[in-house]
């Protein structure tokens, strides 16, 4: 069975609705022109695609879970020069889309075992599809923590959802701030000191880690000190990229290119990568 | 194989003018340099021309072209884009071997990995490629230490090679023999084929005379780049050397990176245009947001000849990603191309000598 | 063949490349092996040279303001109007300025100056940027008679010895730094006086490493080491100099004891470089000067070093300025200056005057000019005439906006025209014949490459036009014609004709019947009289700092600022890469040592207040080893921040990359 991709021309989509989500980054939900692209463009969780702002150029962009129950959506930083026109878009603007590439998290594999996400800041952006799945799957994994961090309360992402986690029965919520702030109820610290906190579970277990390098490096090694073993330790890496297609190699780690061979690897990955991440 | 007397041998050009845009080498006048470029007549082609300072996959992948048009109305809302077409077949006209080496790494890579790039197919698909032996090396050839010449040895459609008064014709594949079966030429004889053999040696031979600028023990440095065993002082020295100007991999036959950028236009069309890029540009790897993983300038070297000499990129090319042409010697603004670069690797060497 | 060969438009190095054309547009660039000063290579900005002329980005039309608004007009009513106004003011001699741009050909700079001086009666004829070029020129024409440099690029690989003082040349002129670092690799010594690590200095053999604003301390040291160790070239001095004894009694004033404490040098490296010196048979200097460049003063010591040391005059010597854009020594050759006509003949001169009034068949202005900058400064001016603006206006929009009457000539859209009553587009530098003198004194000729865009006239029809409009009849066919005019007044030109031209390579002046072909570099007997030693002041007080600013902070081109201008905008890598420093540090930087960033207690990328006794700014800062303790570094007009800041410090600046400011640096 071959999987439908846009490779070289972008599809075009409308935007419906968009959702300011934090300072600058918001959700936008997108809806197919071609109603038989909107029916074949299946999405695994983990895979990004390439989002024309027209007249402005492309960037990459990770993706939300399948449509089972959720509409197509990206969430989006203003962070360079085509973002910053995104943010500029109303509710009826239109893009294109290229994709879905790059390899998904690997679901089938982790049936059974304990699932922790570890994020930071934006990065619980590709995460959140990931934990949408295996909420609405509860019963296929173990113990489900999310472990999920950011400088002032101002930065978390998803409070909607994330309140609606916390209801539910077995599931595990922290999430933490950098440093004090007036109201806030729960931990204060750098993401990874919630590993201890969490006591998170290192036998039958996977970790999903997400955020900036240096919160990412911090992470693992607790992770690591605590017994977790490298090719149980998954993330997603991000590199800036052109084509999305293995042929500009923008997005070059040493012997691997994120767009094809990711961007979703292992620990033990990305340690014989041969160049830091 | 086939034979054709020397002062006919454009007839095959001309034949395959009939069908395809012709590219050959060619020397321009006021610079007396050599290009491998699109030609007015065929009569301007020139096979005993040095080899041509434009790298062949200016061919099938220009310096910049338009991959894509779109116009963009923000008050109709309406998107109309469009693929770009190429109107004609190619044929190359007096390839060099070690051009041919790089124009099948870009096909492996193009092509092969896990999506075919649409562009590169369309100027590639039914491109004709005769390719002519180099009879004797140029002082900047070092093909012998990549194992892509002086003779090509598959990948062409026709391969020329000068026994004397002729030329000896080699036939790679069915479209090359429909056309010399078209054009009625003499089938050749075994003794024409031993010639063959006896110019090759000879060209062999000559490196040591003729070859001079670069020699490059490429193997010796494989398995060190591979594995990374190389002092960080080699890669500052080299990187200290470098004028980040993304020559090399302009130049380089089988280097393939590109930057893709939408350039507005007056009447609100806009063209996506690719261009090639480099490796060696601090910006090639910065992303929105600062983080810049390969910032230091050792690094990007570093990473240039991970990429030409490793095997795990050379898995991707099915050969050593050099092709021993020599043109990033002699474009490099800080002499580090990458014979000079492997000489570097391969003594370790971390400072030049300090003149008194 | 769709590969035509030309000439790279960016920097003064002059290296020749070619442009493909494919259906009428410049799709691509390609180097010129056999170009004797590039010899096959480029820099980035050389590399996507194609990216900048096929932009779309141009003038189509000429406009004209009507009730504050650009409204398009024909070339005719735009140049008639233009005229008419121009005309009507009273007193142009203080009241007309012309700008000229350094990337225009040889023949449309000689036109435009033409045109300012025969019809509308003006002298005020400037450059834009780097008119600190001129300070050079000077040095080197009192002592030689050469207004340009005085060796040859070809030449470098026979230099055994190389100075280069300051300029950070590697980013600015690529192509010339690598013919260093390529002598070097072939045994030549290069010393480079630098304050910070600059990519040249690491490729040296020694970097004398000296305070900031102590570079002529060093020279001066230098010298006088040379001659009282009887290291200079006594014979040369006796026999081809006068001046000598002036400018050794004034290093008399420079105390040994003295030299290490204000240049932060031993005497022991500055025995080394001297010996050095005078050991080699043959040495260069390299410098550049202006905005990022070295003052007088210190150009005069380099050149009064390498005098002494008998290193000019002869093969594989030379003192020699660089210039930062493509034809900038060109635009000096062509007279615009509020003194000069061409060949840096002074208007002066009765002689000079006449032959030229009686060639344009007008009378010239008899006075000097006045530099254009300085009449907007001083809020004298009514009208404005300016060609493809790069930068420096920035600074005097206020006073430009108050003017009566401002055209703007250009090729590629500009926020200048804003500022402009009339505008009137002209082709770009391959859309007509012109030739270009590069920084060796290199006249290149370009040829035409694609038709220009539809309607739009070359620089030089345009200049004529506009000649006509006002009564004076100029009759060009070719830009070869004009110059054959240029040749005929201008005696270093004197055998340049199109014809000439034959390959690549171009003509260096002199081109004269004693050079038929050129000469590429000075030889001591074509002086007129003996060289002179330049006049020196003998100041030689370090740059001051006190315990209220303990840091000197210099300011210099940052590593991919090339003329923030409009050429780089539209180009995509290039400006990429410029963005690449740019963007890790958005509001600017400061560049201190790791010694200083530990004592104010701060790490890289935090922000710091910078504070001078003449203001402050807020700035990030950039944590290098380049630099030593105690110093600080800024690029130079980064941001409106730094540039505002800068502002204040106008007058120091003036001094060129000399120019100290003793600050404070504060943890915010």
């Amino acid at each position: 069975m071959s999987e439908y991709k846009v490779i070289t021309v972008p599809e075009v989509a409308v935007i419906k609705e968009i959702k300011k989500e934090i300072e600058d980054t918001s959700t936008f939900y997108l809806e197919f022109e071609n109603p038989e692209v909107a029916k074949n463009f299946k999405i695994k969780s983990g895979q990004f695609i390439m989002c024309t702002i027209f007249g402005a150029g492309e960037f990459a962009v990770s993706l939300p879970p399948s449509p089972e129950n959720d509409r197509f959506h990206i969430s989006v930083r203003a962070a360079g020069k085509v973002t910053k026109v995104l943010h500029s878009l109303q509710p009826g603007d239109k893009v294109g889309i290229r994709g879905p590439f790059g390899n998904g998290f690997p679901f089938d594999e982790i049936k059974g075992k304990n699932v922790i996400y570890v994020a930071g800041g934006i990065g619980i952006i590709p995460l959140r599809s990931s934990i949408v799945h295996v909420l609405q799957h509860r019963n296929e994994f173990g113990r489900v923590i999310v472990l999920y961090g950011a400088r002032t309360p101002q930065d978390l992402m998803y409070n909607y959802n994330i309140d609606e986690w916390r209801k539910i029965e077995g599931v595990e919520i922290y999430t933490t701030i950098d440093s004090p702030a007036p109201g806030w109820k729960y931990e204060v610290g750098f993401v990874n000191t919630l590993v201890e906190k969490a006591k998170v579970p290192v036998d039958n277990s996977v970790a999903f880690v997400c955020g900036p390098p240096i919160m990412f490096n911090s992470v693992i090694k607790d992770l690591v000190n605590r017994g977790m073993r490298e090719e149980n330790i998954i993330s997603t890496l991000e590199r800036h990229m052109k084509c999305g297609i293995g042929k500009c190699q923008h997005c070059a780690i040493g012997r691997t290119l994120v767009c094809t061979d990711g961007p979703v690897y292992t620990y033990k990955q990305i340690k014989t990568l041969g160049e830091q991440i | 194989m086939f034979l054709i007397k020397k002062n006919e041998v454009l007839k095959l050009a001309q034949e395959l003018e009939k069908s395809y845009a012709v590219y050959g080498p060619v020397v321009e006048k006021e610079s007396g340099q050599a290009f491998l470029t699109k030609v007015d007549s065929v009569n301007d082609i020139d096979l005993n021309a040095p080899i041509p300072a434009l790298p062949p996959k200016s061919v099938v992948f220009p310096q910049i072209e338009k991959i894509l048009g779109y116009k963009y109305d923000r008050n109709s809302k309406n998107v109309d884009i469009k693929m770009v077409v190429v109107p004609q077949a190619k044929a190359i006209f007096g390839l060099r071997s070690c051009d041919l080496a790089g124009i099948q790494c870009l096909d492996r890579f193009f092509l092969g990995q896990e999506f075919v790039d649409d562009v590169y197919l369309l100027h590639r698909k039914q491109m004709f490629i005769v390719t002519n032996t180099c009879t004797k090396p140029f002082a900047q050839c070092f093909c012998a230490c990549t194992d892509s010449g002086p003779s090509a040895k598959e990948g062409y459609d026709l391969n020329l090679t000068d026994i004397g008064d002729s030329y000896l014709i080699e036939v790679g594949s069915d479209k090359g023999k429909e056309l010399c079966e078209k054009m009625g030429l003499q089938k050749s004889e075994a003794a024409h084929a031993a010639e063959k053999v006896k110019v090759v040696d000879k060209s062999l031979d000559s490196f040591e005379k003729e070859a001079v600028e670069n020699k490059a023990w490429i193997s010796r440095v494989m398995n060190r780049i591979t594995t990374g065993f190389i002092k960080p002082q080699v890669w500052e020295f080299i990187g200290d050397q470098c004028f980040e100007c993304g020559a090399c991999s302009f130049v380089c036959p089988s280097c393939s990176c590109f930057n893709i950028e939408d350039f507005n236009k007056p009447d609100t069309a806009v063209d996506r245009m690719r261009e090639w890029d480099s490796c060696s540009f601090e910006g090639y790897t910065r992303m929105a947001g600062d983080h810049n993983p390969r910032k230091p300038i050792e690094d990007r070297r570093n990473k240039r000849f991970f990429c030409k000499l490793s095997y795990s990129q050379s898995k991707k090319y099915l050969r050593p990603g050099c092709v021993g042409c020599g043109r990033c010697a002699w474009v490099c603004p800080g002499d580090i191309g990458l014979p000079n670069v492997v000489t570097y690797v391969r003594r370790e060497i971390t400072e030049r000598e300090i003149n008194e | 063949m769709n590969y035509k060969a030309g000439i790279c438009n960016f920097c003064g190095t002059g290296c020749g490349h070619l442009l493909n054309v494919e259906d009428g547009k410049i799709s691509g660039v390609f180097p010129s092996r056999n170009h004797p000063v590039s010899k096959g290579r480029l820099c980035v900005r050389g590399w996507h040279i194609h990216e900048l002329i096929r932009t779309d980005d141009r003038l189509t039309t000429p406009l004209i303001r009507k009730n504050g608004k650009l409204e398009s007009a024909s070339y005719d009513e735009a140049v008639s109007f233009a005229v008419e106004k121009l005309k009507g003011i009273k007193k142009p001699s203080e009241e007309l300025g012309f700008i000229a741009s350094p990337r225009s050909s040889n023949e449309e700079n000689y036109l435009f100056m033409k045109l300012a001086r025969s019809v509308f009666k003006t002298n005020n004829v400037s450059i834009q940027s780097e008119s600190g070029q001129r300070e050079s020129l000077n040095v080197l024409y009192k002592g030689t008679g050469m207004a340009g440099m005085l060796g040859s690029i070809e030449e470098i690989k026979k230099a055994e010895f190389i100075l280069v003082v300051g300029t950070d040349i590697t980013k600015q002129n690529p192509i010339i730094g690598s013919e260093i670092h390529m002598a070097a690799m072939n045994g030549s010594t290069v010393v480079t006086i630098c304050s910070r690590k600059s990519q040249i200095a690491k490729l040296s053999d020694i970097h004398l490493q000296c305070k900031p604003g102590s570079k002529k301390i060093l020279l001066a040291a230098m010298a006088k080491g040379l001659i009282e160790k009887n290291l200079h070239d006594a014979d040369f001095v006796q026999k081809y100099t006068e001046g000598f004894e002036g400018f050794a009694n004034s290093l008399g004033s420079l105390n040994d004891g003295d030299i290490e404490s204000l240049t932060g040098v031993s005497a022991q490296q500055i025995a080394a470089v001297v010996k050095n010196l005078s050991e080699a048979k043959t040495a260069m200097a390299f410098f550049s000067s202006g905005i990022s460049g070295l003052d007088e003063d210190t150009i005069s010591y380099i050149y009064n070093l390498f005098v002494v040391a008998g290193k000019i005059g002869k093969e594989g010597c030379g003192v020699n300025p660089i210039a930062g854009i493509a034809n900038l020594q060109g635009t000096y050759d062509m007279g615009v200056a509020p003194d000069l006509l061409t060949g840096f003949q002074s208007i002066k001169d009765a002689e000079t005057a006449k032959k030229f009034g009686k060639a344009w068949g007008a009378d010239l202005p008899v006075e000097n000019g006045k530099d254009v900058y300085d009449l907007l400064a001083a809020k004298k001016l009514k009208g404005l005439v300016v060609v493809d603006h790069d930068e420096l206006i920035v600074r005097q929009q206020k006073a430009i906006d108050d003017l009566d009457f401002v055209v703007y000539f250009g090729a590629f859209n500009n926020p200048f025209t804003e500022l402009a009553d009339v505008v009137i587009p002209i082709g770009t530098y391959v859309e007509s014949d012109g030739t270009f003198t590069s920084t060796d004194r290199r006249i290149q000729l370009s040829h035409r490459k694609v038709e220009p865009v539809k309607g739009i006239q070359a620089g030089w029809q345009v200049y004529s036009m506009v000649a006509a409009k006002a009564g004076a009849k100029w009759n060009y066919d070719s830009p070869a014609a004009v110059m054959a005019e240029i040749a005929s007044l201008t005696p270093n030109y004197s055998g340049v004709k199109y014809d000439k031209f034959k390959g690549i390579g171009g003509i260096q002046w002199p081109c004269n019947d004693k050079y038929p072909q050129g000469c590429p570099r000075f030889n001591a007997g074509d002086a007129k009289g003996k060289i002179k030693f330049v006049s020196v002041s003998a100041n030689f007080k370090g740059a001051e700092k006190n315990t209220e600013f303990p840091y000197l902070m210099m300011t210099g081109k940052a590593q991919h600022f090339w003329h923030q201008n409009n050429l780089m905008r539209r180009t995509f890598i290039p400006m990429r890469e410029y963005n690449a420093t740019l963007l890790l540090y958005p509001k600017g930087y400061v560049e201190i040592s790791p010694e200083d960033a530990k004592s104010i207690q701060v790490r890289d990328k935090w922000p710091v207040k910078v504070v001078s006794p003449y203001g402050s700014m807020k700035v990030t800062v950039k944590v290098t080893p380049d630099v030593k303790s105690e110093s600080a570094y800024v690029p130079y007009f980064i941001r409106d921040m730094i540039s505002e800041f800068l502002m204040e410090h106008k007058e120091l600046l003036e001094q060129g990359e000399d120019a100290i400011i003793p600050v404070r640096i504060e943890k915010v």
